[in-house]
């Protein structure tokens, strides 16, 4: 009898933690946080203007990249007036923001590797037509 | 007492209520995460400050948009390059649809009804959308988002004017749970 309790205890438990990991999974997997940061990388684009610098913490983006092998340096990307962010070697998001401006994005290091901080820097786009 | 049989029952019992937490948990789950970010409601509004802050620098209108004591109507083409915008999207949209749409009323203070010049910009099919009466059904929510704002500025000249400033934002697809 006091098996059959320790075994129907242990059971709970393992249904339990599946349970709270599967929660904690979902909330953190690459689809879910590639569309959150561009999105939000595509808003602050939308609000800023020319010769602005901004810091974006993707400390969980960064967490994700390296479990997935991907070079956290090149987990943000934009292209004309879409951003991607890709955090998976088979994902990728892009959302396009409609501020006319060049920005260059930038993963912050420091002497341990990346910090989990993106620079983004805007510029306005006939300045580095000049260049 | 049947012992034997009464665990059997109960555990059966657990299993079940087990399985009912589980699914419920799922579903509940794909309910939250399953539909995209709607992001569009924010993305309007930032749409119409930006174009308000290209009209109007503390409270006094640009000259461009004035030639001699009448309206620029050249504005209109010129609009979207002044502010900055860039309306090409990714190609998720389809066939080089335009996402977004804005439509601009200057009122002179005395004839608030009237629009004394108005222009618009992007893809006007989607103004419509903006006048459909959106109940909170689900329907309605692959309708694009507007924003309307309006607030007073002056001319050089001194003249007041009220301006109204629509803007809307398509991009259904990627926000909305098609």
């Amino acid at each position: 009898m006091m098996v059959e309790n320790i075994v129907f205890i242990i059971l709970n438990v393992l249904f339990l933690s599946i349970l709270i990991l599967f929660l904690i999974k979902q909330g953190s997997g690459a689809i879910v946080l590639e569309q959150a940061y561009s999105k939000q990388i595509a808003m602050i684009v939308d609000s800023a203007s020319p010769v602005m610098e901004i810091k974006i913490d993707m400390e969980k983006g960064k967490k994700l990249a390296e479990d997935n092998g991907i070079d956290f340096g090149e987990a943000v990307i934009i292209n004309g007036n879409a951003v991607t962010v890709k955090l998976s070697k088979k994902g990728g998001y892009t959302y396009s923001f409609f501020n006319d401006v060049k920005v260059s994005p930038r993963a912050l290091k420091d002497s341990k590797g990346y910090t989990g901080m993106y620079l983004l820097t805007v510029t306005e786009k006939r300045e580095v037509n000049n260049e | 007492m049947n012992k034997r049989g009464t665990d059997k029952i109960l555990s059966i019992y657990w299993f079940v209520v087990l399985t009912l937490i589980a699914g419920g948990i799922f579903a509940m789950v794909y309910v939250f995460y399953g539909p995209p970010y709607d992001v569009r409601g924010i993305e309007s509004e930032i749409f119409a400050e930006r174009i308000a802050d290209c009209i109007s620098r503390q409270g006094v209108i640009s000259s461009e948009f004035f030639s001699g004591n009448k309206f620029n109507e050249d504005i209109t083409s010129k609009f979207a390059e002044m502010c900055n915008f860039n309306f090409n999207v990714e190609k998720d949209y389809g066939e080089g649809e335009v996402q977004y749409f804005y439509k601009v009323e200057f009122y002179t203070v005395r004839d608030l009804v009237t629009p004394s010049f108005s222009f618009f910009g992007g893809n006007s099919n989607w103004e419509s959308e903006c006048f459909i009466k959106k109940e909170n059904n689900k329907e309605y929510t692959r309708l694009a988002k507007c924003t309307e704002k309006r607030f007073y500025a002056v001319s050089g000249d001194r003249d007041q004017y009220l301006i109204k400033i629509l803007s809307v934002i398509g991009k259904s697809e990627k926000n909305v749970k098609q």
